[in-house]
């Protein structure tokens, strides 16, 4: 049912099955374990669990860059691939910008992802 | 005494202006109606991502149900707001009466509907709610032919998703082109033929005459112009009115179309606010007094009302922006495009990919990009700051747009 659009390879279950993530604030101090199911994307289990400091203002057309993380505890190769879009709108993202930086609604959760901990920027407008 | 919010409507401008307000300090109460069942959602991926089938109801919601709990939200769904009393400072549901200290109508806008022959037939729809979409989303699904009527965002969205499930799919518009009030025209012909390429048919300049039927179901329709055109579901997308009827009710002043409001997003009502769709806002890209119709314009006119309401420093008039997606064309617009702007395009369309510039002197006022987002974001900065343009280089590609200005050193 879901096109996964950036033809990475994933190795999916079901929408059944959940994966666990973790969201952490910049300092650390604030950790919220959510489980969502395979295919939402990162931002949207975010948002379904209110985890606060994710606005996706767009809902997920990767036109606003109001959903930002930093993958620094995430395994690179657990994550698709950067599309252009992606890229460009990551330049207005109202949080400094790091190598690591990704827009949460374009990460989809898979088994790769379990446990996996994205860390929040402290703004997102 | 605690005071209290009410906002009425609960879609992108309604629910910002809950968060917002809790985020700018506001300690009373917060009560948000909505008339519909379901949790707030986004709307634009009801014509898209949703329709198609790609993202479930969950996925679209704008925020989870926790937020409003854990963010002391009322969120009183199911409950249209039936009348107001300005004079008393309540608003009336089926339920009972509510007093408010500060009200904001966040009322939004219906889908017009056409008013000819057949119109009450079934398999006519307009498109605006996850109730509407829930609807379409299965008579999509059985149906072989779809008659668009209006070339306008929605519908050359549905027109997109229809032709990507095969199906056989016309658009009848009145102008002669593709969105003429909002688009030059070398986008209009751009998205005409990348829809043709996919096997849609267009009838421009066409008016329509009538739905056919039988057995109380839609058929087809026909032109003006005499011509008859099957289809198993008609999707009738031909604008938005804004839903005024309680601030008619209250006297408010109503003007362009919407909802009157000043800078600050106050109505005539001092106590009472409007945002989003309803609201007629002097916009000084556009230079006049309108309405927008965009998920941009409803959350920001949100924030700026709620700064207002919490005694804050109130932000300066945004650029609006706006979007759709249409098969693997990311069209993004900035600013407002105008008659008598000079023209200037980046890119090449035979590409793909191209950012048509609008420019006043060497000010940018307007930007319309397809797949170019890095031009858009540019284009919002350029717009927003006034920024003098190099001409020659905001018409090279090899060169960022951002990087494009004037040399003020020379």
């Amino acid at each position: 049912m879901f096109g996964w659009g950036t033809g990475h390879k994933l190795d999916i279950g079901g929408m059944d099955e959940k994966v666990k993530i973790v969201f952490q604030s910049v300092d650390g101090d604030r950790r919220i374990e959510v489980a969502a199911p395979a295919g939402t994307s990162v931002m949207e289990a975010a948002i379904m669990n209110n985890v606060g400091g994710i606005e996706a203002e767009c809902g997920g057309a990767c036109v606003c860059a109001t959903c930002h993380v930093y993958c620094d505890l995430v395994a690179p190769e657990s994550l698709p691939e950067q599309q252009v879009d992606e890229d460009d709108m990551l330049d207005m993202a109202a949080a400094e910008r790091r190598p690591t930086s990704r827009l949460s609604c374009q990460i989809k959760l898979n088994r790769d992802l379990e446990g996996a901990v994205f860390i929040l920027p402290e703004a997102q407008v | 005494m605690s005071k209290t919010a009410i906002i009425v409507g609960a879609s992108h401008g309604g629910v910002q202006a809950a968060a917002s307000l809790r985020q700018g300090g506001w300690d009373g109460a917060i009560r948000l109606f909505s008339a519909e069942d379901a949790l707030p959602y986004h709307r634009p991926p009801l014509s898209k991502a949703f329709l198609a089938g790609e993202k479930t109801e969950d996925q679209i919601l704008l925020r989870g149900e926790a937020f409003y709990r854990d963010s002391d939200i009322d969120l009183h769904r199911g409950e249209p707001v039936l009348g107001l009393d300005a004079a008393k400072r309540e608003i009336e549901t089926a339920k009972g009466r509510y007093g408010y200290d500060t009200l904001i109508l966040a009322t939004g806008s219906r889908a017009r509907r056409l008013l000819v022959d057949g119109a009450e037939l079934d398999g006519i729809v307009t498109l605006r709610s996850l109730e509407d979409a829930r609807r379409i989303r299965p008579a999509l699904e059985q149906a072989g032919s779809l008659v668009i009527v209006g070339g306008g965002f929605i519908g050359l969205e549905i027109a997109s998703t229809a032709a990507k499930a095969g199906k056989k799919t016309t658009v009848i518009e009145a102008q002669d082109r593709l969105l003429a009030r909002a688009l030059p025209p070398v986008i209009s012909d751009f998205l005409r033929d990348y829809h043709r390429d996919k096997g849609v048919a267009f009838r421009f300049g066409a008016s329509l005459a009538a739905f056919q039927g039988a057995q109380g179901r839609a058929q087809a329709v026909t032109l003006a112009d005499g011509e008859r055109i099957a289809a198993d579901l008609i999707v009738v997308g031909v604008g938005g009115e804004a839903n005024v009827d309680l601030a008619r009710q209250a006297g408010l002043t109503i003007d362009a179309g919407g909802l009157h409001v000043d800078d600050k997003g106050r109505t005539s009502d001092p106590h009472i606010y409007a945002i989003g769709d309803v609201a007629a806002a002097h916009n000084p890209h556009a230079g006049a007094r309108l309405r927008l119709e965009s998920v941009q314009n409803a959350v920001d006119q949100a924030r700026l009302v709620a700064a207002d309401i919490c005694g804050a420093a109130t932000p300066t008039a945004p650029v609006p922006w706006f979007w759709t997606d249409q098969y693997d064309l990311k069209v993004q617009m900035a600013g407002l495009s105008r008659a008598g702007t000079t023209r200037l395009m980046r890119g090449n369309p035979d590409d793909g990919a191209f950012t048509l510039l609008e420019l006043d002197g060497d000010r940018l006022i307007a930007a319309h990009s397809v797949n170019r987002a890095a031009d858009h974001m540019a284009a919002r900065k350029l717009i927003a700051a006034a920024t003098p343009l190099a001409i020659d280089e905001a018409r090279d590609t090899t060169i960022a747009l951002a990087k494009a200005v004037a040399r003020t050193d020379a």
